[in-house]
């Protein structure tokens, strides 16, 4: 029995040489278009007033739906406001909703989630039985209601109701993804090394659930603003005549026949927004995903 | 008592329960055994024999909710049964270190190597920066990790399985615990890498003066590097000794079947296995009898009704659990 190896030539065989190269595929030109759209949207919304931009509230009646030309890029609306000019002053209200929400959304629901897939125990479970019950609501309708009698309305009651309805579904997210990660053996490995609790979900767990959090957050962000969309849409977000992608395509539905221009650049940006968003956030979760890739 | 300070682990009647919907579970059910400082103890047995729960219930890892310990380990004078995160927190590392089986999870995947090993360091040593790097280079070098400090801004998925085992066994050493223990150290490596794995082991234990306990169901690995063996069947132990009572002068029937399904290279080629009929028992319907009676060849009724207790064996230290033990090598000399 004792003699079933035979060390010193066992120890010949050691192939310390085998070693993976840090490789990684790049990002990709797409990629760096999509993030170069979304840089350029935020500067838009964030220097919209020291711009060079027309005032997206003066209505000039001499020239009323008036189609694209050098003065006014995308035209004007039906009662002659510059499009561009708005599209670019809404980026800032549906932008300001998205990214406002979901620091809400995942402010609370994120460290929340994280904590109770590593504690487990009771804490868990009264924390998930609540949040499942709050899923099992359907979110827009509360939304709705909130927003229909919170009155009046503005930009930030918008947020703080988005943003609390959506903390549930990041809770389930980010819970998810740390129990997958919780039960690893590194997780305990690291606890009887004596790391400290906070340690752990700090230095152990984060950075594996981040490559799920970024780019559930990009498009987190990006629902919330189809969802101002949508609100706005049914009169529920800012009031006119201050521009919102949403509020742009609801007033334009009107005119729709008379002046398709109006519903096209909005919808345009709205849309493009968003498909950067999603492809960023998409792209990201694929290259950083080696966790379980390369293991 | 210069015996009993000699011992760095006493474990006595520790039993650990899982509530299960079955009802309870005795995964672990009065185990006792000692281990002397600078000493290899082997814990063997079949799948589901309780030696992992064994193992994590020493380390004082328990899940929050649904178990239940009782008994005792003391170990190096401290209580682990009952004791607060806080105080093990305070002999993790430095008192008891783990090596876990399978080494592509038990490195973080996304922190560089190095830094998982001075991480320890800083927190649990209070070293700075420069010197937690300094010493963990010294740590890698020292399990035998060929250009240390290349591999220590490695990522674990740039590294084998061997030398990720190494990786893991370096952040277990680097408080310099005087009890390493070893939970199927080698289960996901190559058999050649598990040699060398186990060779490191054996040669830190020496060089660092630690006590290993090496759990395993390879004979074949506790045979050659521990001085005492813990057979387990069914979260009990039914065979303790010196691994050379063990091997030569085995009572236990179940003992002997372990013995006689691990491959021996003097057999022929082709030799087919042999293997214990029947499967482990169902841990929630255990029967009043011996565990391993309904498997066994020399079960008889009283195998059946009534557990037999660890009686001592011939030689000091040697016990076994059996109503028809077989007569060893020792018994059949004398007469």
């Amino acid at each position: 029995m004792s003699d079933n190896f035979d060390h010193a030539i066992v120890a010949e065989f050691a192939h310390p040489h085998l070693e993976r190269p840090e490789e990684r595929e790049p990002l990709g030109v797409l990629f760096w278009i999509c993030v170069g759209w979304i840089a350029l949207n935020l500067f838009g919304a964030i220097f919209a007033n020291v711009l060079p931009l027309q005032n997206p509230l003066y209505q000039n009646y001499t020239l009323i739906n008036a189609g694209p030309s050098l003065h006014h890029l995308f035209g004007t609306d039906d009662i002659g406001r510059d499009i561009f000019s708005r599209v670019v002053y809404g980026s800032r209200i549906s932008i300001t909703a998205g990214v406002g929400a979901m620091t809400i959304g995942f402010g609370i629901g994120a460290p929340l989630g994280m904590l109770t897939a590593y504690r487990r125990g009771r804490f868990d479970t009264m924390v998930t039985t609540v949040m499942y019950a709050l899923l099992a609501f359907p979110g827009i309708v509360a939304t709705i209601a909130v927003l229909s009698f919170w009155v009046p309305r503005d930009l930030f009651k918008i947020i703080v109701v988005i943003g609390v309805a959506s903390i549930p579904i990041v809770y389930r997210i980010i819970r998810a993804a740390t129990l997958s990660v919780a039960s690893r053996d590194f997780v305990v490995a690291a606890k009887v090394q004596g790391a400290s609790d906070r340690r752990i979900l700090f230095k152990e767990l984060l950075p594996n659930v981040a490559p799920i959090l970024i780019s559930f957050l990009l498009i987190g962000i990006a629902t919330v603003v189809t969802l101002e969309g949508a609100l706005a849409f049914l009169g529920l977000s800012v009031n006119p005549p201050t521009p919102s992608w949403g509020n742009m395509i609801n007033e334009a539905r009107t005119v729709m026949a008379q002046n398709p221009w109006l519903v096209i650049f909005p919808s345009l940006a709205l849309c493009l927004f968003l498909l950067s968003l999603n492809f960023i956030g998409d792209r990201l979760r694929t290259h950083y995903d080696f966790a379980e890739v390369k293991l | 008592m210069s015996e009993e300070t000699a011992k760095l682990l006493v474990v006595r009647d520790l039993t650990t329960t899982f509530a299960t919907l079955g009802g309870p579970l005795p995964a672990v059910a009065g185990v006792s055994f000692d281990l002397n400082k600078n000493e290899t103890l082997g814990i063997v047995g079949e799948s589901g024999s309780g030696k992992t729960v064994l193992s994590r219930t020493i380390m004082g890892l328990q899940q929050r909710t649904n178990v239940t310990v009782t008994g005792s380990v003391l170990l190096n004078g401290h209580e682990m049964v009952g004791a607060s995160e806080k105080e093990k927190r305070t002999l993790w590392g430095t008192e008891v270190a783990m090596v876990f089986q399978d080494p592509m999870t038990s490195l973080n995947p996304v922190m560089r190597v190095g830094k998982q090993i001075d991480e320890t360091l800083r927190v649990r040593l209070g070293m700075s920066r420069a010197d937690a790097k300094v010493r963990a280079i010294e740590l890698l070098e020292l399990v035998g990790i060929p250009s240390p400090q290349r591999r220590y801004g490695a990522f674990p998925g740039q590294l084998s399985g061997g030398m990720r085992q190494r990786v893991v066994i370096a952040t277990a050493l680097a408080c310099t615990p005087k009890l390493l223990l070893a939970d199927e150290p080698t289960t996901g490596l190559d058999v050649t890498i598990q040699a060398q794995i186990l060779n490191l082991i054996d040669q830190l234990k020496e060089q660092l003066h630690m006590s290993v306990i090496l759990v395993t169901h390879d004979l074949g690995v506790v045979a050659t590097r521990t001085s005492k063996i813990v057979v387990m069947y069914a979260g009990r132990i039914v065979e303790m000794g010196s691994t050379r009572e063990v091997f030569a002068n085995h009572r236990m029937p179940y003992t002997r079947a372990l013995l006689d399904s691990s491959p021996k290279i003097t057999n022929p080629s082709h030799t087919r296995l042999t293997t214990i009929p029947g499967r482990p028992p169902n841990l929630l319907q255990l029967s009043d009898g011996c565990s391993f009676a309904p498997r066994c060849a020399y079960a008889t009724e009283r195998c059946r009704a009534e557990r037999p207790e660890l009686t001592p064996a011939s030689e000091a230290g040697h016990f076994f659990a059996c109503w028809n033990p077989l007569t060893g090598a020792r018994e059949v000399a004398a007469s």
